[in-house]
């Protein structure tokens, strides 16, 4: 026998429906994507870069550990937070910090340089050009999603579809009661970071772009494609209603967003120095700061759907 | 009296090499104009790979800021660019140098030799790179006439 966990339904919100959700997840993970610049910016200015670099590696079992709590959980929203916040310490602690001391400290890479006379320190640091180099691991890794009959996410079902997988894959087997959405979301956090870091990189490697017109023609090319991308998944998360599946479907939204900032920078025409130098921009770095703990702070008070919080689990059969 | 190499050419040229002339000079007047016209190209690193062409000829300015990002390989960057300095100054190599340096103060390590050329530019940024190397190649008495280093234009 199985039973179910009565919760009695919220009552209907004015203000959390479409497209409130979808914007206020989109504009979350946007500013977020600056913010964790911040952050690493922050932690490395405080502990000093030799002992981040020290510790980078222990740091990042924070966020394993915050993905351990997170799988163990019921709640599909505490799940999502988790997995979201945890593939963000693993990556920018596993990848970011443990790149830049392969690259600045122990294989002695330099920077690429930039400017007049090249001899301005570009922005592609050694680590950016180590992480240049996994493209062919992160596509052989994205295979598995591709191939996965199991996977939920629309881009690869997109693929499946085209690629005429769908009848030899068969159907799912899971269902979304089976699915662990900690895993799900640091998986998709990691993956989304890693697409897009890839995507600047590579179309900012003079030595597959140049540094000339072909350059600034692939860039456009970039600006345009992250548009029209970022914009289309726009148009579908502000229809939705719930918010653990809005924050999920906003992670790669705001990140595809964010491609663009990175693009628009690299040629003059933006800055996002408010991210990456705080001290310079105190109070506007501090209300960007604010502003995303007030936007974290209404959708956790958000009426959930009872199977956000996990109250229509069906428990283990008596 | 004149005597310029033109003068003299005239004065001791044979009539057989002054009716060959002519067919010299137009190879040598093409050669000449080819030479002169030629603009030497811009020293550029490789697109992909990071540092400059000419570490050893950069404001200390842009070395400051390339260690910040990446002390290990900038400064082991220069410290190549100075074993080739020493080498041109004295005849020997960094090695030998540093076996025979002055042995007051401490050890010349891999790490003090860094550390001086850093230093240098830290204090000094409007210097050039090449000046950090001439300054520690005298401490560490290499011999031989210092050539001026001048900065990449």
């Amino acid at each position: 026998m199985s039973t179910t966990v009565a919760t009695p339904e919220p009552a209907k919100s004015r203000l959390w429906k479409p497209p409130i959700v979808g914007l206020v997840t989109f504009v979350l993970m946007f500013v977020g994507v600056g913010l964790a610049h911040t952050l690493m910016v922050l932690i490395e200015h405080n502990l000093g870069r030799e002992t981040t670099l020290a510790v980078s590696p222990l740091l990042g079992f924070t966020g394993i550990i915050l993905l351990w709590y997170g799988v163990k959980s019921k709640n599909e929203t505490f799940q999502t937070w988790v997995g979201f916040f945890g593939g963000l310490i693993v990556w920018m602690c596993w990848v970011e910090f443990f790149y830049m001391w392969y690259g600045r400290m122990n294989w002695g890479m330099l920077p690429r340089m930039d400017g007049a006379g090249g001899l301005e320190v570009s922005g592609t640091y050694p680590e950016y050009m180590i992480m240049g180099s996994t493209v062919g691991t992160l596509l052989m890794m994205l295979c598995f999603y591709t191939f996965d009959k199991d996977t939920r996410c629309n881009m690869f079902l997109w693929f499946q579809d085209k690629l005429g997988l769908r009848e030899g894959l068969g159907p799912t087997t899971k269902t979304a009661k089976d699915r662990n959405y900690a895993i799900i979301t640091f998986m998709e956090t990691v993956f989304v970071t890693w697409f897009c870091y890839a995507w600047n990189l590579l179309t900012f490697d003079p030595a597959l772009t140049g540094k000339g017109n072909l350059f600034v023609a692939v860039n456009l090319a970039s600006v345009f494609v992250a548009v029209v991308w970022a914009g289309f998944c726009l148009t579908r998360l502000i229809q939705f209603k719930r918010t653990a599946t809005a924050l999920r479907y906003a992670i790669p939204v705001g990140n595809i967003a964010w491609v663009n900032v990175e693009i628009l920078e690299k040629l003059d025409l933006m800055s996002h120095a408010v991210f990456i130098d705080p001290w310079s921009y105190k109070l506007e770095a501090s209300v960007l700061f604010g502003a995303f703990l007030t936007l974290i702070a209404l959708l956790v008070v958000a009426p959930k759907k009872p199977s956000e919080v996990g109250a229509r689990r069906v428990s283990a059969a008596e | 009296m004149m005597d310029g190499p033109g003068r003299m050419e005239q004065k001791h040229t044979s009539p057989a090499a002054r009716r060959t002339r002519p067919a010299l000079t137009l190879p040598a007047l093409v050669l000449l104009l080819a030479s002169g016209s030629a603009v030497a190209e811009k020293l550029v690193m490789p697109p992909g790979m990071g540092g400059v062409p000419d570490i050893g000829a950069i404001p200390c300015s842009v070395f400051n800021e390339m260690i910040r990002i990446a002390p290990l390989g900038t400064r082991h960057s220069l410290i190549t660019w100075s074993a080739g300095y020493l080498k041109a100054v004295s005849g020997k190599p960094l090695q030998e140098v540093v076996n025979a340096a002055d042995r007051t103060g401490p050890p010349w390590t891999y790490d003090r030799l860094a550390g001086d050329l850093v230093a240098y530019c830290a204090a000094n940024p409007t210097a050039i790179t090449g000046d950090a190397v001439s300054t520690v190649a005298k401490t560490l008495g290499a011999s031989g006439p210092v050539p001026a280093v001048t900065a990449t234009p």
